[in-house]
């Protein structure tokens, strides 16, 4: 059983990551197929299916807040986050170290690594969470700011562990490998 | 309201402040990391490529010696070529730097300053800035081989006669970047950050 408060934090903070995401590869559409192609992990004659992710992971985050669609959308989301892991997976094996993630939009040109896979795995448990049925109990008023200011500060943690991680790590790796 | 209720929504307050507060620190230091980037000197277009060999050149400096430049060297020393003249003022507010730099430096690379024109004004400019002991060349070929197009202009010749760095350097930090590219292996700065972003 998982807390109702606790599953809409949930919900709340993975809609937002899916429609963030979905909105910055619609942004710039030709740039994500380019990198969908670069991927290389459906044959090449499926490239005009790459407006299809961001169109899926738009879907995703709508349903997530609905009650009647979360159960769906979850466990798309899941699939969604499982099967991106497996791409950078599979092109990490595949050696190449300098593919362009395509993460955050078309100006993110950070070269996958490992961490993302690891990233998306704990991305999917988390959300695979919201699966298990809630507990019904009614919602008040502190269940509001739990739920609200819970999904603000995932956000802004996110974002931070995404900055030490994808940005300031690789460059301070440089550093200590120079001397 | 209950206490516990009041305590909730202050804690999830500063909680918020203190993420905010996160994230605007690791901006901050993103942006750190871009001013204190350890290869800067600018790029020309044109002229050697670095990681290729440099061209071998015999040169005699003013003293009379002979350097031969551009070969491996037997005793693992790398050469810092750096191209004034006396009528650059900009270099001489560069020599300075480059004294200190050779001071530093000198448990592996040797210095040779280079130049053309008139030897009888290379000499005084040599003796009115103090070079003496640094070996000085005066060569046109020189300039023409490495395409000097503006000065203060340096190269870095490793141990084995490649070219590991090169640019106009303006000021120490630029003439720093050159031995932090070749420590590091990156050409230039826009390869520091492609490498790294």
């Amino acid at each position: 059983m998982i807390d109702p408060a606790v599953g809409a934090l949930l919900a709340g903070a993975f809609a937002l990551l899916f429609v963030s995401a979905a909105f910055h590869k619609l942004v710039d559409l030709r740039a994500f197929t380019e990198t969908f192609r670069a991927y290389a992990v459906v044959p090449q004659g499926l490239a005009w299916l790459a407006p299809a992710v961001p169109l899926l992971e738009l879907t995703v985050g709508a349903g997530l807040l609905a009650g009647a669609s979360r159960t769906g959308a979850a466990a798309s989301g899941v699939a969604l986050l499982l099967t991106y892991a497996g791409a950078i997976g599979i092109n990490l094996a595949r050696g190449r170290r300098d593919l362009a993630c395509g993460c955050g939009g078309a100006n993110d040109q950070r070269p996958i690594a490992a961490w993302m896979v690891w990233r998306n795995l704990l991305l999917a448990a988390l959300l695979a969470a919201t699966l298990r049925p809630w507990l019904a109990r009614p919602l008040d008023a502190a269940d509001a700011v739990t739920i609200g200011a819970g999904t603000a500060v995932a956000a802004l943690l996110y974002m931070s562990v995404d900055g030490v991680l994808g940005r300031l790590m690789p460059r301070t790796a440089l550093w200590r490998g120079s001397r | 309201m209950s206490a516990l209720a009041v305590s909730n929504g202050v804690l999830w307050l500063l909680v918020l402040v203190l993420t905010a507060v996160v994230l605007a620190l690791v901006r901050q230091v993103g942006v750190l990391h871009e001013r204190i980037a350890p290869a800067g000197a600018l790029m020309l277009k044109r002229g050697l490529a670095v990681g290729e060999p440099a061209p071998v050149m015999e040169v005699t400096d003013l003293e009379g010696l002979p350097h031969r430049l551009g070969s491996a060297r037997s005793d693992g020393r790398s050469t810092l070529l750096l191209f004034v003249s006396p009528s650059c003022p900009v270099c001489k507010a560069l020599l300075a730097a480059v004294k200190s730099s050779r001071r530093d430096e000198r448990g592996w690379m040797d210095v040779i300053l280079a130049s053309d024109g008139d030897p009888g004004e290379q000499r005084e400019f040599v003796r009115a800035q103090g070079l003496e002991g640094i070996p000085y060349v005066v060569s046109a070929a020189l300039g023409l081989a490495y395409q000097v197009s503006r000065l203060p202009f340096a190269a870095l010749l490793d141990e084995q006669g490649v070219l590991r760095a090169r640019g106009l350097v303006n000021s120490r930090e630029h003439l720093e970047s050159l031995f932090e590219a070749k420590r590091l292996g990156v050409a230039s700065l826009q390869e520091y950050f492609s490498g790294a972003a």
